[in-house]
């Protein structure tokens, strides 16, 4: 209906369209909400804006935070939620602030605030997306402020060190990320059929745990344990982003994805093999361990080659 | 936590007339009306120094036997192994959803509250400071008083509220009381028959914002406009706060006429 408008926001990678969780939520709903968005990836050039991120660019107005752009789309008649019932929409409302409050902390903390992390992956990839001189100092901006959050809204007595704040947020995010799979369950989307705007939030939040590859990967592993919550992240990444990526052949995307879903089922298949292997070897002791290193190595050079994607 | 409950647990707030501010109280009255709801008889004692007295900083905390607990959700559990809970009866998708509506009212509403309280530079001015370090002498209270201010513009500043206005403010806890009327409907309590702490978080924000009178009227307006919810605490506040015993029944009389916290 408006002309089309312009997001602005952080690329992606690891087969995300964006590594931003606030970015992906937006582009989410866009494409839930079928709006007409053409999507500019920050890079190095100094045209980016500065400031928040993102950002909606339309006929001269500019609308910063996802919950203000979200309700602008809804404004211009693109609206995801349209088949809520009045108490579904208060859910929704309700299990964002449960992201909000109890996984964000433990996302940021991922990205942002976990050395080895921080210093291997999240540091350079925003760093050689920003211009030079920026991307010296705007890393580590974004780094103070993750923690100072963290410190702000979970730090206070009578958890003193940072040693014990980490081990209560991720436990708080390992319990919201249980509840999330129990609410989800076996249907497609939180709310029956069609993706809505709570399913773009936990999208937006899920994705980047559950795609990106940190060496330091404790949340990722529990959402693995979680298939119901990866297939709800893989089942959004095949039908709604196949085609718009730029730089990303949708052909080559799309079978990379499939051979991705293929690994993540073997791999579920061999742990539970190794599970059934390692109940074999309680009740009977002679049974030949040999089997279980080559099976064990098997699965971890399958696991190995979605790291081969890593660019510089 | 093998022991009963004893007769003699006390749960210690900010004094109530002079000290007390719209965010503790809203949090002593959830956990109040939670104990009443699970029949735990308790006793509100009034400290000027409670928040320093408590373990984490925040009031209210209760002083059970030899242990002190504080804050709502640690005193939930704390309760459940002693073995009363207002929500075992319910499934886990329905505890699932406990837990984000009570995430909603402490983002939404408590955030709301302390914007309120700390934030906006009337209220500070007229109400917060003279309430909050008026049991101190002069210039503890004023020294008190602005250090509080500052730790809680630092927390605004870092969850994004800083730069918000009262009128967006404001927009939020209508959004927020409209999701709570939409889910409260017209049932009794949230899940139906029984209260959950749910309940009681919901009863002690609402009926604190209901029942203070600030500089404008317009906090306790937004809850007016949902039927359901004043019919809510007026039901809550009849079956587990009147009619009850000697102990609380001075805090009763004190908390159901309108109150004033203006010096």
């Amino acid at each position: 209906m408006a002309a089309p408008m312009e997001l602005s926001c952080w690329g992606g990678d690891w087969g995300l369209p964006s590594l931003h969780p606030e970015s992906l939520t937006v582009m989410a709903y866009a494409k839930f909400a079928g709006a007409p968005l053409t999507v500019n990836t920050i890079n190095n050039s100094w045209r980016a804006p500065k400031g928040d991120v993102p950002i909606l660019i339309s006929e001269g107005i500019v609308i910063s935070q996802p919950a203000k752009i979200l309700n602008f789309l809804r404004r211009q008649k693109y609206n995801a939620d349209y088949e809520l019932s009045a108490k579904q929409g208060a859910d929704t409302l309700a299990y964002i602030a449960l992201l909000e409050e109890k996984l964000l902390p433990a996302l940021l903390h991922t990205f942002w605030v976990e050395a080895e992390n921080y210093c291997s992956v999240t540091k350079p990839w925003f760093a050689s997306r920003i211009a030079f001189p920026l991307s010296l100092y705007l890393p580590g901006k974004m780094s103070r402020e993750a923690l100072n959050r963290i410190l702000l809204t979970r730090g206070g007595p009578p958890l003193y060190s940072l040693t014990e704040v980490e081990a209560q947020i991720y436990r708080d995010a390992k319990e919201c990320l249980n509840l999330l799979s129990k609410r989800l369950g076996t249907s497609q989307f939180f709310f029956g059929d069609t993706p809505t705007t709570l399913d773009a939030f936990v999208f937006g939040f899920l994705a980047p745990i559950y795609k990106v590859c940190f060496p330091r990967v404790q949340l990722q592993e529990h959402l693995k344990q979680l298939p119901n919550l990866c297939r709800f992240c893989d089942d959004i990444l095949t039908c709604y982003f196949r085609l718009t990526l730029s730089g990303h052949s949708p052909a080559g995307q799309d079978t990379a994805d499939a051979n991705l879903q293929k690994l993540t089922q073997l791999v579920n298949k061999e742990s539970n093999l190794i599970e059934k292997m390692d109940d074999n070897l309680r009740k009977s002791p002679q049974h030949p361990p040999r089997k279980l290193t080559t099976l064990k190595l098997a699965a971890g050079g399958e696991e190995g080659s979605p790291l081969n994607r890593l660019s510089p | 936590a093998a022991e009963p409950w004893p007769e003699n647990a006390a749960l210690y707030q900010q004094l109530k007339e002079e000290q007390i501010l719209l965010s503790d109280n809203a949090s002593s009255l959830a956990v109040q009306a939670f104990l009443q709801m699970c029949n735990l008889p308790i006793r509100v004692v009034c400290r000027a120094n409670a928040e320093y007295m408590s373990p984490s900083g925040k009031v209210p905390f209760i002083h059970v036997g030899n242990q002190v607990v504080s804050e709502l959700g640690p005193i939930v559990q704390f309760v459940k192994a002693k073995g009363h809970s207002l929500s075992d009866g319910l499934d886990e998708v329905q505890k699932a959803e406990m837990k984000a509506y009570m995430e909603l009212v402490n983002n939404m509403l408590l955030t709301a509250e302390l914007y309120l309280q700390w934030c906006d530079d009337v209220t500070v001015e007229e109400i917060t400071h003279p309430r909050y370090g008026s049991p101190y002498p002069w210039p503890l209270n004023r020294i008190l008083s602005y250090q509080k201010q500052w730790e809680v513009r630092r927390k605004m500043k870092a969850i994004g509220w800083a730069g918000k206005t009262l009128e967006q403010v404001l927009e939020d806890v209508d959004q927020c009381c409209q999701a709570l009327s939409q889910r409260l409907g017209t049932q009794p309590y949230f899940f139906n028959k029984q209260p959950t702490e749910l309940d009681a978080l919901v009863f002690g924000h609402l009926f604190t914002i209901l029942t203070t009178q600030l500089t404008t009227d317009e906090l306790s307006e937004k809850v007016k406009n949902y039927s359901n919810l004043t019919a809510f605490c007026r039901r809550i506040e009849q079956q587990y706060f009147e009619g009850h015993d000697k102990d609380s029944s001075t805090t009763v009389a004190a908390r159901s006429a309108k109150r004033s916290l203006l010096r």
